[in-house]
């Protein structure tokens, strides 16, 4: 190294203009490595636990949703993509996929706008820790117990819910879950009650970390509050809210606790989303074949629908951010 | 552009922290003002205060003729640079200096104009597409600056600008915020706590300590008056030294004692001390007042080295005298090393006089 271009990109700074020492040579520096084998022993406790616990269960998995699983004594019989292919001709697993996408769609939609709006307000909030202990009680809930709870609160004869809606003039006569119209919306609603809380948590993490100068820089700007938020805050929070997302999203994908304790999938075919069909097929009908085949295309378009979700979210911020449009 | 005063601000934060003490102040318009303090003197709390980020526990502030007391800092039509830039990262440079105008909704094409210009006038024009991590401290404190100008504003606010740049950069930065603050001609206050920084700069100084403000004035005031022995010791680099002396006569004629020497003093001050009739003083000598030898010559007193720093052009040197260290500088010939017995020597038209009691100076 001869020349070095100036760090501050200022001419009158320029390091040549004094000169300044520099080293040419670089010696030969000893620095002995462990054989390669040593960090392989190092790593072999973590993966065949690993390899035991996920890796197993998943091969068996792919195994199974190419055979006629038998029970008993019965063998297992290669059936190729027969399990696939039936698939497409299958109507309540496209109408599994139809409710799947509409209740995490509404689910996710509602949750993200609800969790920050409540983060915001606690974050402002003099009674911030008991609120934040309040709200954290649904998530502590089973999924379970949430949907006990819910199957009473929604009760045509007794449940307070039901009665609240009923008076508003939003329901008429049918109860709530026993409506094709409504128990979708029934159980989007036990979801939202049970993990809005999660996305308020991890966005007033993330408000938290909004660095107080910059906000105070932008008020001396001339923002008020909404500004503010749009243009510090929510940038600030983006990648603690993309995570929070994320996770709802894959959680929503394999979400039917609260769903087998309300509905079981009914009235009819109106709340089977796709994994509580799996858990029929699986579980009640015992057409494990045919259940791998199920499982294994849902968790693959989770993960394709977990990366696209991931680039549109991510992809706007940047390309808002380079094209200097930010105003929101 | 617009004059800034304080009156009697008070800040507190209650539970017993008062950060500002009945403060008054009057900047006149165009002025460039410092605030000079230790950490946690209140001088970052007042500038807070000017920009409305703190409120006021009691009294005014006054811009022009309005009380802007209750104004939220968007309507004060102010510009500051903080400590720490206060960038924001998502934003391009040109985000970033454009966004005071933005807020205001000035047009698109005026935008442009403006911000161009002030990226022109820092140096900073080839960068605007880049983001605020991609630059350097200097570059980024740049963009700061930018966005403070951009909008022409009645009053600048400097929250430690330079602080955090390499000296050799800041030493530059120095020149040119001065320069460009007497181009714009708008009223500055600058926060700092480096007294060098205060005494180059400024128009006039405000030195704090503890909340409460110890002095306001030009800069040569503050440094060949200083009102009490704190300010004396704060501006001045490096540091004043202070004696504790005893007020006396020889021979009819005002003296000090300092330990079992009696020092002369001259008319002018010898009437000084005379008419403040006090006994116990703080006496204090700027290091490059008195002179070190290890030859003893006539008045010169006594001591050992206690220290010998190599400045470069010269060397300080810390003289022990009793219990009293003394700070001079010396050629760097200078032989003496740790231990050394050494003569100090000063005239005492160049001592600066304090009540040992409260620190205040003693009227001229």
């Amino acid at each position: 190294m001869t020349t070095r271009a100036s760090s501050e990109g200022h001419p009158a700074l320029s390091d040549q203009d004094w000169g300044f020492a520099t080293v040419d040579q670089k010696p030969e520096i000893y620095n002995p490595q462990p054989s390669r084998m040593f960090y392989v022993y190092l790593a072999m406790p973590a993966v065949l636990l690993l390899a035991a616990i996920t890796i197993y269960p998943f091969l068996w998995l792919i195994y199974m949703s190419f055979h006629k699983v038998g029970f008993g004594n019965a063998s297992d019989v290669f059936v190729g993509v027969k399990n696939f292919a039936r698939l497409f001709n299958d109507s309540k697993y496209l109408q599994g996929w139809g409710l799947l996408l509409k209740y995490s769609a509404i689910c996710l939609s509602i949750q993200v706008v609800a969790g920050v709006s409540l983060a915001v307000i606690l974050n402002n909030s003099r009674h911030e820790k008991i609120l934040v202990t309040l709200f954290l009680m649904p998530m502590m809930v089973s999924p379970v117990v949430a949907g006990l709870l819910f199957y009473y609160l929604y009760n045509g004869t007794f449940g307070w819910y039901h009665w609240i809606f009923q008076s508003l003039g939003i329901l008429d006569e049918t109860s709530i879950l026993g409506s094709a119209d409504t128990a979708l919306y029934g159980i989007i609603l036990v979801d939202v009650w049970q993990w809005t809380p999660l996305i308020t948590l991890i966005t007033l993490a993330g408000l938290k970390r909004v660095p107080q100068d910059q906000l105070e820089a932008n008020m001396v700007d001339g923002a008020g509050s909404i500004s503010n938020f749009f243009h510090v805050s929510l940038p600030n929070i983006y990648p603690f809210l993309l995570i929070a997302v994320l996770l709802r999203f894959m959680d929503n994908f394999r979400f039917i606790d609260a769903i087998l304790a309300l509905t079981g999938g009914g009235p009819g075919n109106a709340t089977r989303l796709l994994p509580v069909y799996l858990f029929d097929v699986s579980f009640k009908f015992f057409k494990l074949g045919r259940g791998g085949a199920i499982a294994l295309t849902l968790l693959i378009v989770t993960i394709i629908l977990g990366m696209i979700l991931v680039k549109v979210l991510e992809d706007p911020a940047r390309k808002k951010a380079l094209s200097g449009d930010t105003d929101g | 552009m617009v004059a800034v005063s304080f009156n009697n601000v008070w800040k507190d934060y209650g539970g017993g922290a008062i950060a500002v003490k009945d403060l008054n102040m009057e900047i006149k318009d165009g002025e460039f003002v410092s605030l000079l303090g230790p950490s946690g003197c209140g001088k970052s709390t007042s500038l807070r205060m000017l920009a409305g980020l703190e409120h006021i526990s009691s009294g005014e502030i006054v811009f022009g003729d309005k009380v802007v007391n209750d104004l939220p800092p968007k309507d004060r039509d102010i510009a500051m640079v903080f400590e720490n830039y206060a960038l924001y990262p998502h934003k391009t440079i040109f985000d970033n200096i454009a966004n005071p105008l933005k807020q205001s909704k000035v047009a698109a094409a005026e935008i442009e104009r403006r911000v161009t210009e002030a990226a022109k006038l820092l140096e900073i024009d080839q960068l605007l597409e880049r983001r605020p991590q991609e630059l350097s401290g200097g570059q980024k404190q740049r963009t700061a600056i930018g966005r403070a100008i951009v909008r022409q504003p009645q009053v600048f606010l400097f929250d430690e600008p330079i602080a955090h740049l390499d000296a050799k950069l800041r030493a530059r930065m120095r020149g040119e915020l001065k320069h460009l603050q007497f181009t714009l001609g708008v009223t500055t206050i600058y926060v700092t706590h480096d007294q060098l920084e205060a005494l180059t700069m400024a128009d006039r100084i405000a030195v704090m300590n503890d909340g409460v403000l110890q002095q306001f004035g030009t800069p040569q005031e503050v440094y060949d008056n200083p009102a009490n022995s704190w300010v004396a010791t704060f501006v001045g680099e490096p540091q004043m030294s202070l004696m504790e002396m005893q007020v006396t006569s020889l021979e009819g004629e005002t003296a000090l004692a300092f330990g079992s020497y009696t020092i002369e003093v001259d008319p002018k001050n010898s009437a000084r001390l005379r008419a403040a009739g006090k006994k116990d003083l703080l006496v204090g000598v700027r290091p490059d007042k008195a002179t070190v030898s290890l030859d003893e010559s006539l008045g010169s007193i006594r001591g050992e080295v206690y220290s010998r720093q190599l400045l470069g052009a010269d060397v300080l040197v810390e003289v022990e005298i009793g219990k009293s260290r003394v700070r001079a500088k010396a050629n760097t010939s200078f032989a003496g090393t740790v231990g050394t017995p050494c003569y100090l020597n000063f005239g005492s038209e160049d001592l600066y006089f304090f009540d040992a009691k409260d620190g205040q100076v003693i009227p001229q």
